[in-house]
This record gives C-alpha cells, sequence and structure tokens, in this order.
C-alpha cells in the first residue's frame, strides 16, 4: 500500500521535474567501466479486453521501465542503484548484464555493448540474484563451484586459489559438502556470492544481495562484499531496499524513479541529509509512551504502540529509549530504518525543492 | 585460417567438451543423490515386466489374432516390452525442467554465463538418463536370472545397448521440444501428452510396429518415435546387423533433424526473452 502510494505520489511530482540529466559525476572515458546514454526500455503487454470476448481484442499497452537513464561509473567504485518497487533498478541491472535489450540508447560495460556481446562479457562480470538460485540444489556446493569452473573455462590451479580464499573469509569450510537445498537462506547467500566471483570478475552486479536475510547474515554478506571489492579493485553496483547495503557497501548513491535518475550524489552526503534517521515503535502495557524529546517525531500511534521517527543527527537512540524506559510500562521495543520508500520520497521532495 | 585461428578454435572446442562432460556428470551426481527415487524407479520397472510379460505371454499362448504377423519367438514380446519400458523410464524430465527456467525466470542466471544453457541442459539430462539406463539394466538382468526366462541372443545385447542409448538421445529431443513450447505456451503439458501418446501409438510403446497394417507400418518405422522406442526394442526379438544398421540410420537423421528444431526454438524463443525481459 506504502508502495503504491508513494510511487504515485513521486509518479505526480515527477511531471514537474525535467528530463534527468547525465551524471554530473562523470568519469573520464579511460576509467569508467559503465556508461549508458539515454537508456530506454519500453515493455508492452497485451490486456485482455473485457467480457467472453474479451480474449479476442486485447488492448496493448506501453511501460516505460527506463526512460533515458545516464550515468557513469568508474573503475573501483561501490554503487548503489535505489528506488521504490517499478522503479526501473532491476531493468537497468538486466539490460548492464546482457540479458535484456533495450528500446534504445547507448551502453558499454567494461568495453562491451552488453546485449550484443553477452557471452564475452559473462567472463568478466559477476551476477548474484537475491531471489534466484544459481547453484544445483540437490547437490553440495563444491560441485556447483566446481561445475562453474568448467563453464568460465578456468585453470585449475587458479580456481582452487581463489575458492580457499573465499572459503576462508566467507567461513564456508563447513558447508562446502552441504547440499544446497539444505542450506539456511543466509548460507546460501553466501555461497552465491562465492559462484559469482570464482571466475575473478573485475565488476559485480548485486540485485537484493541481503533480501530476506537476518540481521547477522546481512552484516557479513555486506563486509565481504566490500572488503573484497576494495582489496581486489572490484567495481560493485547494487540495489536494494535496504538502507544499511547502501551506507555500509556503497561509495555512492543512484536514486531512480519512474526510469529516471533522480539524484547521484556520494554516500556520505546522502547519509548525511536522508539517511540519519530510525524508527522506533514502543510496546506498552498501560497508557502510551510520551517521548517529547528534540529530534523525535510521533508517527501514527494505536492504543498501546507508539511510533517515533528519530533523527539521529540530533539526538541517539539510546537516549530517546532510555526517556521510553523510565516511564515504566514499557513491554517491546523495536528499532528499524525507515522504508525505503519514506527515504526515496525525501530525497525526492528535496531534489524539487532545490529546483 | 592462421594457424593462431586453428589453436584458439582449438582452444575452445576443448573448453566446450569440458563444460560438456563436467554437466553430464552433474547430471551423474544428481540422479546418484536422488537414489531413494533411482530405487523406486527400478521397483516400478519390475512391477511393469512382471504384469505386461504375463499378459504377452498370455497373448502368445493363446494365438491371438495379429500376434502370429513375422515371426516372433515364443517370449520375445516380453523382450520387447523390457526394452521399451528401460528406455522409456530412463528418460529425464527435460521438458519439465525447461518449463520451470522459462517460465519461473530461473534461465536468467544461465544467460549470465558464456556457456550455452540448451547444451548444458542435454548433456545434463544424458548424464541423468545414463545412471538410469545402468540401473535399470542392472535390474532387467537380474529379473531375468531370478525368473528364469530366456534372455535374448547374446549378440542382440551390443545391438540394444547403442540403440539404446540413442534411443533415449532422441526421447530427449523430443521431450525438449515439448519443453521449450513454454517460451510461448503457458503450460507445456499438452505438447508432452501429443508426443507421449504418439510414442505409444507410432514408437510401439506395447507391441512392435511390425504389427500394424503395410502403410502405417511404414509411417511408423520412419517416425521419431519409432527412432525413439522401435528400433533398439525390435533387437531383442531378432537381432541383425542390417536391422542394427537400418535402426541407426534412422536414428542418426532423427537427432540431427530434431536437434536442428531444438536449437531453431531456443534461439527464437531466447530472441523473445532477451526482448521482453521474460515470457
Amino acid at each position: 500500500m506504502l508502495v503504491g502510494t508513494a510511487s504515485r505520489a513521486f509518479t505526480r511530482l515527477h511531471a514537474c521535474l525535467p528530463p534527468s540529466e547525465p551524471s554530473r559525476r562523470s568519469k573520464s572515458p579511460m576509467s569508467a567501466v559503465i556508461t549508458i546514454a539515454n537508456l530506454r526500455k519500453r515493455y508492452s503487454y497485451a490486456k485482455r479486453g473485457r467480457g467472453l470476448l474479451g480474449g479476442f481484442s486485447p488492448q496493448h499497452v506501453s511501460i516505460d521501465a527506463v526512460d533515458g537513464v545516464s550515468f557513469e561509473v568508474g573503475r573501483g567504485e561501490r554503487v548503489a542503484v535505489i528506488g521504490p518497487n517499478g522503479a526501473g533498478k532491476s531493468t537497468t541491472l538486466k539490460i548492464l548484464s546482457g540479458i535484456l535489450e533495450p528500446t534504445s540508447g547507448e551502453a558499454s560495460v567494461l568495453g562491451l555493448t552488453p546485449w550484443r556481446d553477452r557471452k564475452a562479457l559473462a567472463y568478466k562480470i559477476g551476477v548474484v540474484f537475491g531471489q534466484r538460485s544459481q547453484l544445483w540444489g540437490e547437490l553440495p556446493a563444491r560441485d556447483s563451484f566446481n561445475q562453474l569452473r568448467h563453464i568460465y573455462d578456468q585453470d585449475k590451479a587458479v580456481f582452487e586459489r581463489r575458492l580457499g580464499e573465499m572459503v576462508e573469509r566467507f567461513a564456508l569450510a563447513d558447508l562446502l559438502d552441504q547440499p544446497v537445498h539444505r542450506m539456511s537462506l543466509g548460507q546460501r547467500m553466501r555461497c552465491e556470492i562465492t559462484a559469482s566471483l570464482l571466475h575473478g570478475p573485475g565488476l559485480l552486479f548485486l540485485d537484493e544481495p541481503t533480501i530476506g536475510l537476518d540481521v547477522t547474515a546481512k552484516a557479513a554478506i555486506r563486509d565481504f562484499i566490500r572488503d573484497h571489492a576494495r582489496d581486489h579493485g572490484q567495481t560493485v553496483l547494487l540495489t536494494s531496499h535496504d538502507t544499511r547495503d547502501i551506507e555500509l557497501v556503497c561509495d555512492r548513491v543512484i536514486v531512480v524513479n519512474a526510469g529516471q535518475v533522480v539524484v547521484d550524489q556520494p554516500t556520505g552526503q546522502l547519509r548525511k541529509r536522508f539517511l540519519g534517521r530510525k524508527v522506533v515503535t514502543v510496546l506498552s502495557a498501560g497508557p502510551q509512551i510520551v517521548v517529547d524529546l528534540p529530534g523525535v517525531t510521533r508517527r501514527a500511534s494505536e492504543a498501546h504502540a507508539v511510533v517515533l521517527d528519530v533523527d539521529t543527527r540530533l539526538i541517539r537512540v539510546e537516549q530517546v529509549i532510555t526517556a521510553a524506559l523510565a516511564q515504566g510500562g514499557v513491554e517491546d521495543i523495536t528499532i528499524e530504518d525507515p522504508p525505503m520508500e519514506d527515504v526515496i520520497h525525501d530525497i525526492y521532495a528535496s531534489a524539487l525543492a532545490v529546483r | 585460417m592462421t594457424s593462431t585461428h586453428l589453436h584458439s578454435r582449438s582452444v575452445e572446442a576443448a573448453h566446450a567438451a569440458s563444460a560438456l562432460l563436467s554437466a553430464f556428470r552433474l547430471g551423474v551426481g544428481q540422479t546418484l543423490a536422488g537414489w531413494p527415487v533411482l530405487v523406486g524407479r527400478c521397483i516400478f520397472y519390475v512391477i511393469l515386466l512382471i504384469v505386461l510379460s504375463a499378459l504377452w505371454d498370455k497373448v502368445a499362448a493363446e494365438r491371438l489374432p495379429g500376434t502370429q504377423a513375422g515371426d516372433l519367438p515364443p517370449g520375445g514380446l516380453a523382450l520387447y516390452i523390457g526394452v521399451t519400458e528401460w528406455i522409456t523410464l530412463a528418460l529425464p524430465a527435460v521438458h519439465l525442467k525447461l518449463e520451470d527456467d522459462i517460465r519461473s525466470g530461473g534461465l536468467e542466471p544461465h544467460l549470465l554465463r558464456p556457456k550455452s544453457y540448451l547444451a548444458q541442459t542435454f548433456s545434463q539430462s544424458l548424464g541423468a538418463a545414463a545412471v538410469r539406463l545402468t540401473a535399470l539394466g542392472v535390474t532387467a538382468l537380474a529379473l531375468l536370472a531370478v525368473t528364469g526366462r530366456e534372455p535374448p541372443a547374446l549378440e542382440a545385447f551390443p545391438y540394444i545397448v547403442v540403440l539404446g542409448v540413442l534411443g533415449v538421445v532422441v526421447g530427449v529431443l523430443l521431450y525438449a521440444l515439448a519443453g521449450l513450447m513454454a517460451f510461448w505456451a503457458r503450460r507445456t503439458l499438452p505438447f508432452q501428452l501429443v508426443i507421449q501418446k504418439l510414442m505409444f501409438l507410432l514408437g510401439g510403446l506395447y507391441a512392435p510396429v511390425t504389427l500394424y497394417p503395410g502403410t502405417l507400418e511404414g509411417v511408423a518405422k520412419a517416425s521419431p518415435f519409432a527412432a525413439h522406442l522401435y528400433w533398439p526394442s525390435a533387437q531383442a526379438i531378432a537381432a541383425s546387423w542390417q536391422g542394427f544398421l537400418t535402426g541407426l540410420a534412422w536414428q542418426g537423421l532423427w537427432i540431427v533433424l530434431l536437434s536442428l528444431a531444438c536449437v531453431r526454438l531456443w534461439r527464437a524463443g531466447l530472441a523473445k526473452v532477451l526482448r521482453e525481459g521474460g515470457v
């Protein structure tokens, strides 16, 4: 519901804005790993008409999933592409990895045109889809890794060295001989990321890599992606709905909405302006808890629950919790990041105000 | 063509062959990992053979109309059924894998790899089929030993094995055609059912196509379904070098034609996915 409402609000806002411009952080052609210019992807589908004979007179509907996106990514950069559902993030990622042809526009990834040089590009990139597995479920992870060695024509010694490194850094030793379908989601994701890196790609695409994982598993994945990319000079392009993925892994953020780039700036700047918030929910047995402190805003509340929006630039979460506990009767407290849709809405509203 | 080009081509071919061999091994590993299913398949094979052998022995003993056509040896039909079921039960459900990958979006990770998904899938399926053929073959020999039924002539065995393996290849290609229809149809079940029924009718699943009247027999023998089942199984009744070569020729022809059809469908479907982003 929130997503739908936010998306519609953005679409309305978008009508007021000029078309998105190419990234202001453009790289020189030598250092750019990804260059895309005015990329567009229009999906068309047939919508069934009404009534019994509706199937014989379908209406053809078109949607612009990516609408004139332009940006560059330099070697070794770790970039997050964020946006609400249906913003065009995954479509952009698919085009850049070569498994989707754009309607128009140009793109170069590591000097290749992805949709024309799909197989050549495959040797140079690694891709992880958070919601799709690239491993063979019934077999131990080791067998999947070995199969990938043959698929990517890897020398055995090089492959063993890389696998050894991953096993050590990702604590995979106990998982190698375990069938993939018996692993937890977090364990499987560690194997998925390992599988995408075994051929030594210079560029890693990650589509929602931490979706559905618990806090510990998320932290392990983030640390690994960041450290591995930093140590190997690897370029990373990541999409996520989790603001912590963006803060902890990426040094630059591109916000897309309705198929267009809305904001493109370093994570540090974005963090200062938009990511310094937490949502604290306090459940109480008795009367509703009241926390009246600077930087704390009360959001929608129910009889025994109050939801507080905390601006961590003005006040620490710990202070808010202490104030709540001091009133007595607290049964439960949860601390969450604000929904991505809210963050993007703030970013978008801010961009609109500037223009 | 320069020697460098030739060298690079041969390296590429060696890599492709290595990846296919590895996929074959993966299929072997997957099937062995599901050994309880394999055991169940062998038990089912035994039940089928006991029931169908009893039926065909009775038909032969009572000399029912049609069974006197040709010179079927006593127990020959039971052996024939043994081979057709050996091939049929060894077939992996390649159509279901293709349908699942194509319709669920599971194809995407495969498209991000430098080797052909279709070739890898075939190779993996053939690996699975190899394990099943071996397990079912051993089961059939054990059953022959236990029941004391007269086995096929000794010289028939190499013919049956070669034609049987190629029959499985034809079957995998036929089912792959059904699976690849998932690019355009919501369900591939109707295509699979049509192919299955034609295997039954024109392939001679339960009786040799030589029992059909003249023209129908000719049509059936020339069909890919006979290349799948009839030609390997006919060797169990009357093994001959000439029959083996004829079967081999039909199988070779149909493997080439069906492979071309699969590649054609795959390319058309892939172009659709790359253009539309899914099915």
